[in-house]
């Protein structure tokens, strides 16, 4: 049975036979009055939580502790604020930052003055780097890269990970005069740097090596530094001839 | 007394109604605590007042997200949520259902015609929303959900009452301009609360371009991926991480939006894994690594491609990654060739995934990703999901379709 046609049955017979008489008009008041309220209740409930988040967005609330961090280099533990005032010596000394920043390679005696630590202390300021770094051997009285040299220096400078510098600090023998390994280191120095320009043509690499050369006045090795990684790994080693070298790594602080 | 069947078809549209009244309200103010740019809960369960839920990738903020929430996002930040329009015509179908519901048999026929039609509209919205989930969003977020069965219930509702209008008889039709005073508060109703949104709208301009600019915007040796598109029309720098679920999301918010294809992307591979970038303690996404170096290794040609895939995969790839670096490079040699495997340890792509992150550094961009720069103009992250279409019309207008 059509439930609806038992509705319109159930209803009472307009009496000349026309539609219905109209409905009391309660349910349509009520009806509505409902939908009127909700939507206006509701739409102003939309209103306040778009202005509320329209204060919240002119008087946000105060970040929480942990900041997001900002992208940087690495910050080893090895960077102590010795290590740190030599390095940033060095770096204002070498012209990679700072004011004089025409200026590159730096001259040995500024080493001394700037470094105003001694010898020991200076290399023991490089132990960290032990294994970051690599020492480059040259033959006596030569400033020539061998293949190992070449390779070993390409693995390191391929190794760069979050350091912003590249130091090489070259030395030439403990005998000999002053002026002549000066001039010796410095071109071991250079040798170093010109290889990996020709090598990578770094556009950035100006501002990336900071090169050290010493005369045999100041931070001389010994001969435990012939256990370190070298380009003559295995081969005999001496207190001399761990000095003709350059020593190469990156270095991994902030200033 | 009536039968029962009389009066069920006007008491399921008031009962489907109400629910309907309740999700889409959830729905609308939990976009409404959003205008404020920052991250809050969203409610996401079947059970109106179930507690709002933290998670970042809920299928509720999925659909919030996607540009299928909201009309007029070019417009208005945000835009105008379509829940708004479903708060005001479901509260309208509340008060019609009841007055059904009271008047019993004495409504006018005019007035089950009406609601028999009308009734069925919201259906309508529902199913082209349910296809939209179904294949372009890939998941259904409860609340939509809800807002689905109860336009289903409610469509129902309608129909039967429709059926039993046109084979009544002799009940009284009501005056011949009721119907259209009864659309037009159907439309006031929807229209009111989103004329209410516009109307209480913050002014966001200022805020667009305060989130700073990519001071070295060239990458010295020229290591950044260019990703082809179709029509490039604006320089823009991305930094992501192919295992960053934001990531995923904003690049397929931009193809969503039809903008992807008219951007010029330079990427930066930003992998926040601790195993090649030194700026985290931890892994956040283990594998991403390898996946960056698998992103490098496609290189001009197969580099989007590779991401995408990356992004198509995240989950299954994700999981890998946790697993073991092993697992994944076996599935990135396995789905893109022998030669990626070489690729990927190879010395030269460490290089070049650590010329990446250097630049992330020259650039001391915050260790998050996504992070989009329009030119040199740092998109913020508050308007990467619900505003990126009006920050895209005021910064960058000619990449809008």
């Amino acid at each position: 049975m059509n439930p609806t046609i038992v509705d319109a049955q159930l209803q009472p017979p307009p009496a000349d036979g026309g539609p219905a008489s109209p409905p009391p008009p309660g349910p349509a008041i009520v009806g509505t009055a409902v939908a009127a309220l909700l939507v206006l209740a509701l739409s102003g409930a939309v209103a306040a939580q778009v202005r509320a988040a329209g204060t919240r967005l002119e008087h946000p609330e105060k970040a929480p502790e942990g900041k997001v961090a900002i992208a940087d280099h690495t910050e080893a533990p090895y960077c102590t604020p010795s290590f740190k005032t030599v390095l940033q010596r060095v770096l204002n000394s070498c012209g990679l930052v700072g004011a004089d920043s025409a200026r590159r390679g730096c001259q040995p005696a500024d080493v001394k003055t700037f470094a105003s630590i001694s010898d020991s202390d200076f290399n023991a300021l490089f132990t960290p780097l032990k294994d970051r770094g690599a020492v480059v051997l040259f033959d006596e009285a030569s400033d020539q890269l061998d293949p190992d040299a070449k390779k070993l220096l390409e693995e390191r400078w391929q190794d760069r990970r979050g350091a912003r510098y590249f130091f090489v600090v070259a030395r030439a023998s403990r005998t000999g005069t002053p002026d002549r390994n000066r001039a010796l280191s410095h071109k071991r120095a250079n040798s170093v740097r010109m290889y990996l320009d020709e090598q990578f043509h770094d556009p950035d690499l100006d501002k990336q090596v900071g090169l050290l050369w010493l005369g045999n006045e100041f931070a001389q090795l010994d001969k435990s530094y012939c256990d370190w990684p070298s380009t003559r790994g295995g081969k005999a080693c001496s207190g001399e001839a761990v000095n003709r070298s350059a020593f190469v790594s990156w270095v991994d602080c902030r200033l | 007394m009536l039968p029962r069947t009389a009066r069920w078809p006007a008491t399921l549209a008031l009962v489907a109604s109400v629910l309907g009244l309740v999700f889409a309200s959830y729905s609308t103010f939990d976009y409404a605590a959003h205008l404020d740019r920052q991250l809050h809960a969203v409610h996401c369960s079947f059970i109106p007042g179930a507690p709002a839920s933290e998670d970042v990738n809920n299928a509720c903020r999925t659909a919030m997200y996607s540009p299928y929430a909201a009309l007029l996002r070019g417009q208005f930040w945000g835009g105008v949520p379509i829940a708004s329009f479903a708060v005001g015509a479901f509260a309208f179908f509340v008060g019609f259902a009841l007055w059904l519901v009271l008047a019993r048999e004495r409504s006018p026929l005019r007035a089950r015609l009406f609601f028999g039609v009308l009734g069925l509209t919201p259906v309508v919205a529902s199913v082209v929303m349910f296809f939209i989930s179904l294949v372009r969003l890939g998941s259904f977020c409860k609340l939509c959900v809800g807002i689905y069965v109860s336009s289903l219930l409610l469509a129902v509702a309608a129909g039967r009452t429709l059926m039993d209008a046109r084979s009544s008889v002799g009940v009284r039709p009501g005056h011949v301009a009721l119907p259209f005073a009864w659309l037009a508060a159907l439309g006031a109703s929807a229209l009111l609360p989103a004329a209410l949104w516009v109307a209480t709208l913050p002014d966001y301009r200022p805020l667009l371009a305060s989130c700073g600019k990519l001071p070295v915007a060239v990458e010295s040796h020229g290591a950044l991926l260019k990703l082809p598109t179709k029509e490039p029309r604006q320089a823009v720098t991305l930094f992501v991480d192919p295992l960053c679920p934001t990531c995923k999301a904003l690049h397929e918010r931009l193809l969503g939006e039809g903008v992807f294809e008219r951007l010029d992307p330079q990427v930066s591979m930003f992998p926040l894994d601790s195993d090649c970038n030194w700026m985290l303690d931890r892994p956040v996404h283990p594998g991403a690594c390898v996946l960056a170096r698998a992103v490098l290794c496609g290189g001009a040609s197969r580099a989007r491609q590779v991401l995408e895939w990356s992004y198509d995969e995240q989950e299954t790839l994700a999981k890998l990654g946790k697993d073991g670096a092993a697992l994944l490079k076996a599935k990135v040699v396995s789905r893109w060739g022998q030669d990626m495997a070489a690729c990927l340890d190879a010395r030269s792509t460490t290089l070049k995934l650590n010329q990446h992150l250097q630049f992330a550094v020259a650039n001391h961009v915050p260790v998050s990703t996504p992070q989009m720069f329009l030119g040199d103009q740092r998109v913020c992250d508050e308007d990467t999901d619900l505003g990126l279409r009006f920050t895209l019309a005021q910064l960058a207008p000619q990449v809008l379709p």
